[in-house]
């Protein structure tokens, strides 16, 4: 059978019609207006309310701005651009297909900036917002690091400081590193279970969609008056709830929106991987980017609630005077916390899960040879989703919590460091006797082996309670989060990114460029966050505008250090971009990897696979002659359904 | 494995851990402890940094080897031997870890508990944040406060927090102990100083704009010196002169954190300058008197351009005696002439 064309699957028309057509055609246009109609509708709907209750003041700004243009705005917004058209439909009983494919696959650029319900346009989607995220992210923190580069106070207000650290820390967790690693899963996974696509295609567009607009309510909150949120991207209360300016409340809801994106997506993937794998591929023989994922969103799915709880609840101690959090009235501070981190400490491994999932692919394929102890690889991969519901206390163990809960939440988050060891000497073992090849993949995975232990041994080091006590909420946790989260999980998305651009672009990047890339970021990196360490011992607090003058030295070399890592970044994108653009055409497996993915062309045919294909064995059988991991056999002739075409 | 691989492994893995065991001798980590609770955690830090240099050692021996040893040619498009995994060292990589962090997990508890004993004699003083400021009160004393922390040394000292507006943190880097304040609670911490010195209190937890001044300094004394102190705090409660009253008021309330005043060696940044106050009293249109109370009291009622509402913590009314307000008050409009 020949590659589907378009007609087959009914997409979409040609366009035509006058400029008129633009108004009411989903798009940027259709999103603009009907963004400005909810706003209006969500202003009218408080002043009408405070009205009838007779509330002075009637046009409360505070009140207005929340319902107005962070909750219905952004609904007027996803039903302009098109997200809700297909369920629209169906509700109020217009015609719909199911099978219908006119919003599927990408044929010019301009499909990237629509309701796309490809999974692999989606994947592009995701990485292109979240690289743009990350790069402002960046910036961010080099205006953090040029106002530390000497004590005292140099370029911005006390406001405008704890804005940058705090709105730093919330696109890079929320923004990039949690959607990265969507994006790429996106991409990859049904394409790795034989599927066509993901089982809620439409639900994965609308996943995306909310995504800008969680990046772009936080940085707004720069704009607002009083200034952006300034507690930090934990936001603890009451600093954060009846202690802030506006800004607070952009925070609560941009975290509203990127997690319901995330709890989404984290379903698709489960139904996913749990319905749609390609025969043959049992549990056993999928690949162990499919189980990073897999474990990854019963991460999310069980734990995301949790934050979205605490962000509601301080919000309404800001804006309707509840007393959730708040002590003058009944209310319990540290509740919050322990809401907070029963989400965030399980997102730290919401973060690491999909980067060990790369690191395993791309260890594998470079050493040329299978990965060593897959079944124990995959059960540590459990034992961290329910060891890590057990140890969120172990950042609340100078808190004023109950001391007796500090020691077992000690031993618990200990144990943890035994699967994630196992995960590290696997990886050890499986190079040991390999073939390795150094490409940049391969070179970020090695950077993220001798980093990530790094990050790893000074957690056990904070996992010992006086340990932590001394150096809690110093530059040692700076250092130790940037070692897990950035040489932890940023090198693999690098590792990711440069492992699949063949597949996802059809062309090769620059592999001297991929290396300069990784040079510069391996030693930009230590000479930033190492010496944060001795910073954080010695005594100097985190989130500090100012500094005892003991410590200029280090802070300087920390700042100049810094600002080469954010110009490697540079490299990265100038590769990026270039190549998509000129690369040499990609081979559709130029790794020899046996993965599905790489058994179909690159960039992969509209619906994937033109066969079904019959998985028999193992994705890692590098070195066993004959093996193989799936036959593509043709497939039966596939009728496409009209059901309810008109 | 080959003898010599061994041999190479094992080399490699000395001249790891001897490198990482230079940089963690030859650079400044901790402080020098200047509490027995301090010496304790520095010995919990040794004992864990020894173990995890080990770690890193053995990991960065097997990468560095396998990166040199193992490369592959650029032509070579042969795979590696199929080895799947081996039972032996999947179960020896998850005992010797248990081990490990068991012992380290031991340790510490041992460590946690002798740090929260209470010691004989035990001087309890009462410490209360604030944006921005520390104050310090002596139960032992009547109640004397003191916006210094004085300890004798080798005396077991019990800290009870209470915090007025938001979460705080009280740490001293010598005393490696730490504590957060909680609105609404009143959480407590064990020091016992050993070492005589001036140390800096810290806030380390994100307390609001002035969060990076919330500093002041522990001094520890010998316990005559500390009895002295105290005898001589309590005969200052009727102070000499009035200005001297006022400034008392002005330092146990933590103004200099946020204000300047050049008067009482104060420079604080987060808040007007107070060196400053006839030209603001000129702007808000009142006279200097009125003024300057009514922005103790109600901060909010008139904020000088340039400088965030809602900053001033809005309690000093009721927490600042009237007596101590009127000295305050007329300290303040004697030196903010400017």
């Amino acid at each position: 059978m020949t590659a589907a064309t378009y007609d087959d699957h009914h997409l979409a028309p040609p366009r035509q019609g006058g400029a008129w057509r633009l108004l009411y055609r989903a798009g940027f246009v259709r999103a603009a207006w009907m963004f400005c109609l909810f706003g209006a509708i969500g202003f009218g709907l408080v002043v009408l309310i405070r009205w009838s209750g007779g509330w002075q003041p009637l046009f409360k700004m505070e009140d207005i701005t929340l319902v107005s243009l962070l909750v219905a705005g952004p609904i007027g917004f996803l039903a302009g651009i098109g997200a809700f058209d297909y369920w629209v439909y169906y509700a109020l009983g217009f015609p719909t297909r199911p099978e219908d494919h006119s919003g599927h696959g990408a044929r010019s650029w301009r499909d990237y900036f629509r309701v796309n319900t490809d999974h692999k346009v989606i994947g592009v989607q995701y990485l292109a917002t979240t690289l743009v995220f990350f790069v402002i992210g960046g910036f961010l923190a080099l205006m953090v690091r040029a106002e530390l580069a000497k004590p005292g106070m140099q370029f911005v207000d006390n406001q405008t400081f704890n804005g940058l650290f705090s709105v730093h820390a919330s696109l890079m967790i929320f923004l990039f590193v949690i959607p990265a690693f969507a994006g790429l899963a996106n991409f990859v996974v049904p394409l790795m279970l034989g599927a066509p696509d993901m089982a809620f295609p439409r639900l994965n567009a609308l996943s995306f969609w909310l995504l800008p607009i969680a990046g772009v309510m936080m940085l707004a909150s720069f704009v607002v008056p009083g200034g952006a949120f300034a507690c930090g991207w934990t936001g603890y209360v009451p600093l954060c709830s009846t202690h802030q300016p506006l800004g607070a409340v952009f925070f609560n809801q941009g975290v509203q929106w990127a997690g319901a994106s995330s709890i989404m997506t984290a379903l698709n993937f489960l139904v996913t991987i749990i319905t749609m794998r390609a025969p043959g591929m049992t549990f056993w023989r999928m690949p162990l980017l499919v189980w990073a994922n897999f474990t990854t969103s019963l991460l999310v799915v069980i734990a995301t609630p949790f934050i979205a709880g605490s962000q509601f609840f301080s919000m309404f101690d800001h804006v309707m005077h509840t007393a959730f959090f708040d002590p003058n009235n009944g209310g319990y501070p540290l509740g919050y916390q322990h809401i907070f981190w029963f989400y965030s400490h399980p997102a730290v491994y919401i973060m690491m899960l999909p980067g060990f999932g790369i690191m395993s692919e791309v260890i594998s394929v470079f050493s040329r040879k299978p990965i060593f102890g897959y079944r124990l690889m995959a059960l540590s991969l459990m034992a961290i989703v329910v060891l890590g519901f057990s140890v969120w206390a172990h950042h609340m163990f100078v808190s004023g919590m109950a001391s007796w809960l500090r020691v077992p939440m000690m031993i618990t988050t200990l144990l943890i460091a035994v699967p994630t060891g196992i995960k590290i000497f696997s990886w050890l073992a499986t190079m040991w006797e390999g073939k390795l090849h150094f490409r940049t993949p391969m070179l970020f995975a090695l950077g993220f082996l001798s980093m990530f232990v790094i990050g790893g041994l000074s957690g056990v080091m904070l996992g010992a309670v006086p340990i932590d006590i001394h150096v809690s909420d110093t530059y040692f946790i700076v250092a130790h989060i940037h070692y897990v989260l950035f040489g932890g999980s940023v090198f693999t998305i690098f590792a990711g990114m440069y492992y699949w651009f063949p597949k996802i672009t059809g062309r090769m990047y620059d592999e001297r460029l991929g290396k300069l890339h990784f040079w510069l970021t391996f030693v930009g990196f230590n000479l930033t966050f190492f010496p944060m360490h001795i910073l954080g011992t010695e005594g100097m607090p985190r989130r500090v505008s100012d500094y005892a003058p003991k410590f200029a030295g280090l802070n300087m070399f920390i700042s100049l250090a810094s600002f080469g890592l954010g110009a490697s970044v540079l490299v990265f994108l100038y590769n990026m971009i270039t190549s998509w653009r000129n690369g040499p055409i990609a081979p559709s497996n130029p790794w020899r990897a046996l993965t599905l993915e790489w058994q179909v062309s690159s960039p992969p045919p509209i619906f994937n696979f033109d066969e079904i294909p019959q998985v028999v064995g193992s994705p890692y059988e590098y070195g066993v002659p004959g093996a193989q991991h799936a036959i593509l056999a043709p497939a039966p002739v596939r009728e496409v359904e009209e059901v309810g075409a008109p | 494995m080959r003898r010599g691989s061994i041999a190479s492994l094992l080399g490699i893995g000395i001249v790891a851990g001897g490198i990482a065991a230079a940089v963690a001798l030859a650079l400044p980590w901790l402080p020098t402890p200047a509490s027995r609770e301090a010496s304790r955690i520095d010995f919990e830090f040794w004992f864990v940094v020894t173990i995890c240099i080990v770690i890193f050692a053995i990991v960065a021996a097997a990468i560095l080897y396998s990166v040199v040893v193992f490369r592959a040619a650029p032509d070579d498009e042969s795979d590696g031997p199929p080895i799947h995994g081996h039972t032996g060292l999947e179960i020896a990589w998850t005992i010797v870890p248990t081990l490990l962090v068991t012992a380290i997990g031991i340790s510490s508890a041992i460590v946690l508990s002798n740090d929260d004993a209470l010691g004989k004699n035990v001087l309890r003083i009462d410490v209360t944040a604030q944006q921005f400021a520390w104050t310090f009160s002596y139960p032992e004393a009547h109640g004397l406060t003191s916006a210094t922390l004085m300890l004798p040394k080798d005396r077991s000292v019990q800290l009870r927090f209470t915090a007025k507006d938001v979460i705080h943190s009280f740490w001293v880097p010598e005393f490696g102990q730490k504590q957060d304040t909680v609105p609404g609670l009143h959480p407590t911490l064990h020091i016992t100083p050993d070492r005589l010195g001036t140390f800096p209190v810290i806030c380390t937890e994100l307390c609001g704009l002035g969060h990076a001044t919330m500093r002041t300094t522990v001094v520890v004394m010998t316990p005559a010196a500390f009895d002295k102190w105290l005898k001589s705090q309590s005969k200052g409660a009727t102070p000499s002169s009035p200005s001297q009253a006022g400034k008392t008021v002005f330092t146990n309330n933590g103004c200099g954190a946020c204000h300047t005043l050049a008067a009482a060696g104060a420079a604080g940044k987060v808040g007007p300058d107070l060196d400053k106050l006839t030209t603001y009293a000129k702007q808000a249109g009142q006279s200097l008197q009125d003024f300057i109370r009514t922005s103790i009291v109600t901060p909010n009622a008139y904020v000088e351009h340039g400088y965030p509402k809602g900053v001033m913590p809005q309690t000093f009314g009721t927490s600042i005696p009237k007596t101590q307000l009127n000295a305050l008050v007329d300290y303040l409009a004697a030196n903010g002439t400017k």
